[in-house]
């Protein structure tokens, strides 16, 4: 997973993708999959940012060539964090999901601003009954 | 008795509950994440998570990969 300065992403999605792209394959790697995974707030700040882009890749790299790319990963001003995991297997849904992003006419609406606040995800809510049962005035006093 | 005893090769992690068939949740997997998560960001202990060892282990690891991508606080 590699994050990526919203600023990069803001002048064009797609270079910036292919930014992380060509440092792969500069060192030998075997480009899987890479797709955009999501644009959100940081849980701290970043190097001055509280907003940036994450992308999720899938590749195949030998152990002499990882800590080469670790150190440009490290130096790189446009790469905030990156995470390099092993994994056994590709996720079925990561081809699905990077294939529907190659797709032509797709595109990412462009990142807020970094105060904007946390953009909120819509929820399935219960729907509200039209009719309210109200308890009839008389009956309480009757009550009392 | 004998997994308490028996001894493993260095650097494995093999898990005393045999029975054991919890899911730990992937590092991405935030919602899940964040049950596992104090009110001050800090990680519930196995007490409190109900995972055994082996699965503890895989759920801290989750955590401090989310925390280092900014996924999750360090403290709340």
């Amino acid at each position: 997973m590699f994050l990526l300065d919203n600023q990069v992403v803001r002048e064009d999605w797609k270079s910036a993708k292919g930014l992380v792209a060509e440092t792969l394959q500069k060192h030998g790697a075997k480009l899987r999959t890479l797709r955009r995974w999501d644009e959100r707030k940081l849980a701290y700040p970043m190097s001055g940012r509280k907003r940036a882009t994450y992308f999720l890749g899938y590749f195949e790299i030998g152990v002499a060539e990882l800590p080469a790319l670790r150190r440009e990963l490290d130096l790189s001003e446009k790469v905030l964090r990156h995470l390099i995991l092993g994994c056994e297997a590709v996720p079925e849904t990561e081809n699905e999901l990077a294939a529907a992003e190659l797709a032509e006419g797709f595109t990412i609406p462009a990142p807020p601003p970094d105060d904007a606040p946390e953009p909120k995800r819509e929820e399935e809510r219960p729907a509200f009954e039209d009719t309210i049962e109200v308890p009839d005035l008389n009956d309480l006093e009757e009550i009392r | 008795m004998s997994s308490f005893t028996e001894r493993r090769p260095k650097g494995t992690i093999v898990s005393k509950d045999k029975n054991c068939k919890q899911v730990v949740p992937n590092y991405k997997d935030l919602e899940h994440l964040r049950k596992f998560l104090s009110a001050h960001a800090q990680i519930v202990s196995r007490k409190r998570s109900g995972y055994c060892s082996q699965c503890q282990k895989q759920l801290k690891l989750a955590i401090k990969h989310a925390r280092h991508i900014g996924l999750l606080p360090f403290v709340g």
